[in-house]
């Protein structure tokens, strides 16, 4: 049997270069895989073991939040927007996007705080810990789909081809997901203020954006939103399933580069820092 | 490093800050140092901070047991955790060759939801192991929890001691070139514990290197073979056991406690005066002998003498007894005499002590004397426990 050799030192990984650091990361989460698996499981399972209605609950808040709209709209409190498809599907179907970014992002920034008591007793890769925390979501995102299936029956319309697409279209708002939730779960491990503006950030965040109402035409929430990359990832990957076309690609795609940017800057920071947790979570 | 060395600590300091919202400033800051490729001038105190480990250098060769004992607050946990990896040092080097496993907490990562065999998985998966290896020993793991059919009960519903004897179980069969054990030998009754101690034997006869952190000078003295005696962060390092502990016992020594209590030493009737004692330090064998001259104006019959001798670290009595207890009348008369009293081949091994006289009129209606004296047992190389009693070895044919 080859003996590994480990050496720990302070400022370690800057001893080993940049370039060694990505073969680094690649083989933790590569050797970890399993680790990640028991650890999502783990959280999944617990969640819902002692509750009624379970998974289920992944369709309550979507639930409510496109109830509330409606009722808002019909008694002309809020204006919509001019969409042409079911409201109930662009909703839950938009709801369904953002949720896999705001709920991910949620659970990953407070993943580490969450087992603090673990982090500092047992040596075990934080990055499984990190990524196990956005499958509940991921799983979310599944069922609401489920939702979406049968809403698509009850109105009696068929989404575009372009839905066996979504396992790729989802890709850029997860990587941001998780790169953001890498590095806000160590701040969140110093600073716990994180951990309660976040949620709050969330539902400004929401509203910012268009998931439960049309691309505004005209106003500053349209200019916001023309910089706003979160748009492009929930609205293109939407427009593509209700209309099977992309009008604004180049958008998705801009969001997208800057979505990996993040997501490969962030696990680097993670990396070089996750050391630095432990003795101050 | 040589081949047959295991684990080679150089120099390594660890601090920690006092302050929370310091420690919150400095973390954010060593954080954006190490993002911008800046060193974190780690070695440096900054303001609140302080050495909770510092300078400590040693070397373990496969195979060896090391012992690792301090008072409380020494940097023991800090440094078992440098070398598991949790903590990285702030100053020096550890190299570390083969896979750590580390009992610092069992039952780590446990959810009371799941039940014991998702548990299994899930802390078998935290430990580093891989699932081969738990399908592999998951029945050796339920059988040696001994929890039988709970295993699919959800753990919230364990007894404690179950919970600590498969959290337990999972820990021991990760089979580690390396093992690190933090205290948590006091678990379960005595039937496992006697099989965790049987494990890390095990572990050891197949060349596991140990490390065993502990308060319990009786687990260091039979497991460990080289001792590391921390104390405020700075280590030093013992090549034999018995030096070690001796170091670490005589850290509870209070010079105050070598004057003598004299909270009472007569009356306006009795006076003790010219009270002589044989000696303070004591081998096992000794006898202790104090004689004290009184001068009474009346005669005190069946009069009460307490004899105690109590660890003056812990709330231990090693004896307690009155005259009446050897049926031994005792009248002080009247005039001038000299009282005796000895103990006999005291057999108390490595303890600071105090040791109580009391003297009481008839049925203890008056105090007529009380000393406290603080006196010093020896211990014995080889030998643990609170008392060294003579054994005889005889081999017949």
């Amino acid at each position: 049997m080859t003996e590994t050799i480990t050496t720990y030192e302070p400022d370690n990984s800057l001893k080993k270069g940049y370039l060694s650091i990505f073969s680094e990361i690649f083989n933790e989460l590569k050797k970890n895989r399993w680790l990640t698996y028991q650890l999502f499981r783990r959280d999944f399972f617990a969640l819902y073991k002692q509750s009624f209605i379970g998974v289920l609950w992944a369709l309550i808040i979507p639930l409510v939040s496109v109830g509330t709209f409606i009722a808002l709209n019909r008694s002309g409190i809020f204006t919509i927007g001019d969409i042409n498809v079911p409201y109930p599907i662009y909703a839950i179907l938009g709801m369904a996007f953002w949720q896999l970014f705001s709920t991910g992002l949620v659970a990953s920034s407070n993943s580490l705080v969450n087992a603090g008591s673990m982090i500092v007793k047992i040596n075990f890769s934080k990055k499984s810990l990190v990524i196990a925390s956005t499958g509940q979501s991921i799983i979310s995102f599944l069922i609401q789909f489920v939702l979406v299936g049968i809403l698509f029956v009850y109105y009696g319309t068929a989404p575009s081809i372009a839905i066996l697409l979504i396992p790729i279209l989802v890709i850029p708002i997860m990587l941001l997901t998780l790169g953001l939730g890498f590095i806000l779960s160590l701040l969140n491990g110093v600073v716990r203020d994180i951990g309660n503006i976040l949620p709050v950030l969330m539902t400004f965040l929401m509203f910012l954006t268009p998931v439960l109402y049309a691309n505004p035409t005209a106003g500053i929430l349209a200019t916001v939103t023309t910089y706003n990359p979160l748009y492009y990832l929930v609205s293109v990957p939407r427009d593509l399933i209700l209309m099977g076309t992309i009008s604004e690609w180049k958008g998705f795609l801009t969001a997208s580069i800057l979505s990996v940017i993040v997501f490969m800057v962030c696990l680097v920071v993670f990396h070089l820092t996750e050391t630095r947790v432990a003795e101050r979570i | 490093m040589d081949d047959d060395v295991a684990i080679k600590v150089e120099h390594v300091s660890k601090k920690y800050c006092k302050s929370l919202k310091r420690s919150m400033l400095y973390g954010i800051k060593d954080i954006a140092r190490n993002t911008l490729g800046l060193s974190s001038h780690s070695d440096r105190l900054r303001k609140g901070e302080f050495w909770a480990v510092d300078d400590v250098s040693f070397e373990v060769k496969k195979g060896e047991t090391l012992g690792i004992i301090g008072p409380n607050g020494s940097g023991k946990t800090t440094l078992l955790k440098m070398l598991n990896g949790i903590f990285w040092p702030d100053k020096g080097k550890i190299t570390i060759k083969g896979r750590v496993g580390a009992l610092i907490e069992v039952g780590a990562g446990f959810h009371p939801m799941l039940t014991g065999r998702e548990n299994v998985y899930i802390n078998a998966a935290i430990l580093g192991m891989t699932k081969e290896e738990v399908d592999e020993k998951f029945d050796d793991i339920v059988e040696f929890a001994g929890i039988g059919d709970f295993i699919d009960t959800p753990v919230k519903f364990y007894s404690s001691g179950m919970f600590v004897r498969l959290g337990f179980a999972v820990a021991v069969h990760c089979e580690p070139d390396i093992l690190l054990v933090d205290e948590v030998l006091a678990v379960g009754d005595e039937g496992f514990q006697n099989k965790c101690f049987n494990r890390i034997g095990e572990l050891r006869k197949n060349g596991t290197t140990t490390i065993i952190v502990s308060h319990n000078m009786h687990i260091i003295s039979i497991f460990v073979e080289k001792v590391i005696f921390l104390n405020n962060g700075k280590a030093k390092y013992f090549n034999s056991v018995a030096e070690g502990i001796k170091e670490y016992t005589k850290l509870f020594v209070n010079k105050e406690d070598l004057g003598i209590e004299k909270i009472c030493s007569g009356n306006d009737k009795i006076n003790f005066f010219d009270v002589k004692i044989n000696q303070r330090i004591f081998h096992p064998g000794d006898s202790f002998l104090i004689s004290m001259k009184y001068e009474s104006l009346v005669n005190y019959n069946e009069a009460d003498i307490d004899i105690a001798i109590w660890s003056s670290n812990e709330p231990v009595f090693y004896f307690q007894a009155t005259n009446k207890a050897y049926n031994k009348k005792i009248d002080l008369k009247r005039g001038k005499h000299t009282l005796r009293i000895i103990i006999e081949d005291i057999r108390i091994n490595n303890a600071m002590a105090k040791i109580a006289i009391a003297i009481w009129s008839e049925n203890r209606t008056e105090l007529l004397f009380w000393w406290r004296i603080p006196v010093e047992f020896k211990g014995v190389n080889y030998s643990t426990g609170k008392n060294f009693l003579n054994v005889l070895y005889k081999i017949d044919d």
